[in-house]
């Protein structure tokens, strides 16, 4: 069985990094709210989870995880919320609903198309290595007693969360699950590659539309302009063109 | 002839399936997904009403979509432009938003289905929604209105149709208002000012409307501009929805009103800031009635018909839609049971069918019930190997034990026949409890919906019992039959079903036919000859954050998470047990 909250190598590494981000009070607030919005996602999916699978037990497990996850959820949001009204905050946008990168439920993982022993492998290895940086965000909020305590509830979850994927796992598939559990590590590990190569075509592709928006759009932008000063303010008569194809887009 | 209609991209959306001009099935994205608002392209919706028809792809003659997505795009890209150089922020998201998926429809439905794209259809946004609106009413002749957010470029419509007795169908659009100016803008803009999630929570400002006076009514009629030809404006210095995707008003819109709601502050009612807002949601939601008023009025005068057909995401206002009831001259108003986006999928399926192939009219079944079926062999087996307590039982005892249940003061969990299309639960997925007590009202937004205090609910009533207990001008039936319209309580009985009066007096009640739910009907009357009040609190059955239930097991989940006693599929009637807990205690 996995030993409970085991820190990973790389959040040792990038321990200054968490540091940096706990340290501040925006960042914390606005990292808090976000883990609301992930942990509720992902309570929804492994509801999901248990509503669909047909083993009576893992109805059951999925179920009280679903429950747990939910919980987390409402607790991560009640104190990001709590911290918000001890003092004003200079974020414009609090937190405007698109959760944490790559943090959308169970990775954008399709509860319906997953057989158990794959949701199972894959919570497993979630569940492990949310614990694990839970332990280092937990030693990070020494001077913030209630979050800490938040994330000391949580830990005792995810240890619970961790060993009964992995036990019923082993039911499930007796004669391979340790092979699960590693094809769930290298699939965790290839989205994050996606995540990290998403990102950086984001930011080239936003580059590059941004330089075509100060290059190109100003002669259109102009003629935008000054089409709109002659529009009538009020109603306009519904268009009638008599070449409007129903197979039209357009 | 068989066609689809698809609605998709932007939220709620859905797939309808019409066979000969009539409906075979319509469903939300969402209640397949189980993905709240869901607007991705509606897969599981498709592949359920093909399966629930017995059809393949190939078997469609067309599929319709609800917009004409490159006329939006023009749209996108003409208010990117015009707000140059402000929008550099937002251009490159917009580029990506509509050129990744949304402008490719036609290639998305052809590979996704394999139909070939000469039998891929289009329609304007409200024709989707006048169609939707019109051609599902039981009136031969009607003027029709549309408002919501935005389509391609139009927000706002009017118009009428008929159905000639020789089977032609006729749908004029007159004229229409234009993005920005838009009436269902201005009330999201408001609900994200007042902390609350834009396109998903319009109706908590409605129920805030209630708590507070129409005290910024100035302030609101500045953003907001009547024009000379019986239109109106906004005045663009006051919004950022049509330059930036982040946020909806701008920083005079602050001068005007004040700070915003943080969304993660609970309203309280007792404070001075939880006034401001609840004064606010009065005030905006005044002014759209009044606006919506005027122009019906307008509309009445202009066509001097008795029916106005109602469309379109503004039309889930339930308090506006009795005002234009009682105001605007109309004798009758319907509102459809999906008036949103998701009916859009039926109403372009349904524009198709009538407009572009001339397909002669057919009567359109007078209900909303046409989602999956639950099947309460799931629920019984689930329930079983949980330890619950099962019993399958005929429908006269089963209603007598429910209706028994309800009157000692326990919830239940309704789930029966095919659901609803639509965003409200009309009798066919509802969690039901007697309705006398606040004290049930507390307990249901505490222990099972776990939703702010101030959202009220709502009463079920017998078509034929509904006059006695609520105050129903004339017309009110028809709005009543869909939940559509907000009326007074009667003052005797306000104390008596005080869990579902809200804090004006008033009530969204639902005004059921005996041959709409049977079942549901036959409980009522039940209830009724047990308490002497054959009225029931009915409130959609979700918890949270999640879309209605839609099949048993889902149902059942529900139950198991949250404060109902009791849950009924079909004969199945499971009764809440404590359950061994897998979870060792800390």
């Amino acid at each position: 069985m996995s030993s409970p909250a085991r820190v990973a190598p790389l959040d040792r590494l990038l321990r200054p990094i968490h540091r940096w981000v706990w340290s501040d009070f925006d960042r914390r607030v606005r990292k808090l709210l976000a883990f609301g919005e992930v942990e509720s996602d992902g309570g929804r999916d492994i509801l999901r989870a248990a509503e669909l699978t047909p083993d009576p037990l893992l109805r059951r497990l999925y179920l009280e995880h679903a429950i747990d996850e939910l919980h987390h959820g409402d607790l991560f949001r009640q104190r990001g919320a709590a911290l918000l009204r001890t003092r004003s905050t200079r974020l414009k946008t609090l937190f405007n609903g698109t959760p944490l990168p790559g943090g959308h439920g169970l990775d954008d993982l399709s509860v319906k198309d997953e057989p158990d022993h794959r949701l199972l492998a894959f919570l497993h290895v979630a569940e492990k290595a949310a614990a694990g940086r839970f332990t280092v965000y937990r030693e990070l909020v020494d001077d913030d007693p209630q979050t800490r305590e938040i994330f000391e509830e949580i830990l005792r979850d995810e240890v619970f969360h961790m060993n009964y994927t992995y036990t019923q796992l082993a039911r499930v598939l007796p004669d391979s699950y340790r092979r699960q559990v590693w094809l769930a590590r290298g699939k965790r590990l290839w989205q994050r590659y996606l995540r990290i190569a998403v990102a950086i075509a984001t930011v080239i592709g936003n580059a590059i539309l941004t330089i075509m928006y100060f290059l190109v759009l100003p002669p259109f932008a102009w003629v935008a302009k000054r089409a709109e000063r002659r529009e009538q303010p009020g109603w306009t008569p519904s268009p009638r063109r008599p070449d409007e194809l129903p197979t039209s887009q357009y | 002839m068989r066609i689809l209609g698809i609605s998709a991209h932007y939220h709620d959306s859905a797939a309808a399936l019409l066979v000969d001009g009539v409906p075979v099935c319509a469903v939300q994205e969402e209640r397949l997904s189980r993905h709240k608002n869901d607007a991705a392209f509606p897969e599981g919706a498709i592949e359920w009403c093909l399966d629930h028809a017995g059809l393949q792809p190939a078997d469609l003659d067309a599929v319709v979509f609800y917009e004409r997505s490159l006329l939006k795009f023009e749209r996108i890209l003409t208010c990117t432009l015009r707000a140059f150089p402000r929008s550099w922020r937002s251009f490159p998201q917009a580029m990506k938003n509509s050129l990744g998926e949304k402008v490719w429809v036609r290639g998305i439905i052809s590979s996704r289905l394999g139909v070939p794209a000469k039998k891929i259809y289009f329609t304007r946004h409200h024709e989707a929604h006048a169609a939707a609106a019109f051609l599902t009413a039981p009136t031969r002749r009607a003027a029709i209105l549309t408002a919501d957010g935005v389509g391609e470029w139009a927000t706002l419509t009017v118009g009428h149709g008929e159905r000639h007795a020789d089977g032609r169908t006729e749908i004029t659009a007159l004229r229409e208002i234009r993005f920005p100016h838009s009436l269902g803008m201005l009330y999201s803009t408001f609900t994200a000012y007042l902390g609350f999630a834009v396109n998903d929570d319009e109706y908590k400002v409605m129920g805030l409307a209630a708590y507070g006076r129409p005290t910024m009514i100035e302030q609101v009629r500045r953003v907001i501009q009547p024009t000379a030809d019986g239109g109106f404006t906004l005045v663009p210095e006051y919004f950022e929805f049509q330059t930036t995707a982040s946020r909806s008003y701008s920083s005079r819109f602050l001068d005007l009103f004040g700070p915003p709601r943080n969304p993660y502050d609970p309203i309280d009612l007792e404070t001075v800031e939880g006034r401001r807002f609840a004064d606010c949601a009065a005030s905006v939601q005044r002014v759209l009635e009044d606006t919506l008023v005027d122009i019906a009025r307008a509309l009445h005068r202009e066509t001097g018909l008795p029916d106005l057909c109602y469309g379109g995401g503004v039309a889930l206002n339930g308090v506006a839609n009795a005002r234009l009831l009682a105001e605007s001259g109309f004798e009758r108003v319907f509102v459809p049971p999906a008036p949103g986006d998701a009916g859009c999928a039926l109403g372009a399926a349904l524009y198709a069918d009538r407009i572009y192939f001339r397909n002669p009219d057919r009567e359109f079944p007078d209900h909303p019930f046409w989602g999956p079926v639950v099947a309460a062999g799931e629920l019984a087996r689930a329930a079983r190997e949980d330890e619950q307590d099962v019993a399958e039982l005929e429908d006269a005892e089963l209603i007598e034990r429910v209706a028994e249940a309800l009157a000692a003061g326990r919830v239940v969990g309704w789930m029966d026949g095919a659901t609803e299309f639509g965003p409200r639960a009309l009798g066919h997925r509802s969690i039901l409890a007697a309705p006398h007590s606040a004290d049930m009202r507390d307990r249901l937004n505490r222990d099972i919906k776990y939703r702010e205090e101030f959202r009220p609910f709502a009463p079920i009533v017998p078509a034929e019992a509904a006059d006695t207990y609520f105050e129903l001008p004339p017309g009110a039936a028809r709005l009543a039959r869909y939940m559509s319209g907000v009326f007074p309580v009667r003052p005797e009985w306000r104390e008596r079903l005080a869990a579902v009066t809200h804090v004006d007096g008033s009530a969204r009640l639902q005004a059921l036919e005996r041959g709409m739910a049977p079942r549901l009907h036959a409980l009522l009357e039940a209830y009724g000859r047990r308490t002497g009040i054959p009225v029931l609190l009915n409130t959609s059955f979700n918890l949270s954050g999640e879309p209605i239930v839609t099949r048993a097991l889902e149902g059942y989940s529900s139950f198991r998470r949250c404060g109902i006693d009791l849950l009924v599929a079909g004969p199945t009637l499971v009764s809440k047990r404590a359950v061994r807990r897998e979870k060792p205690a800390n």
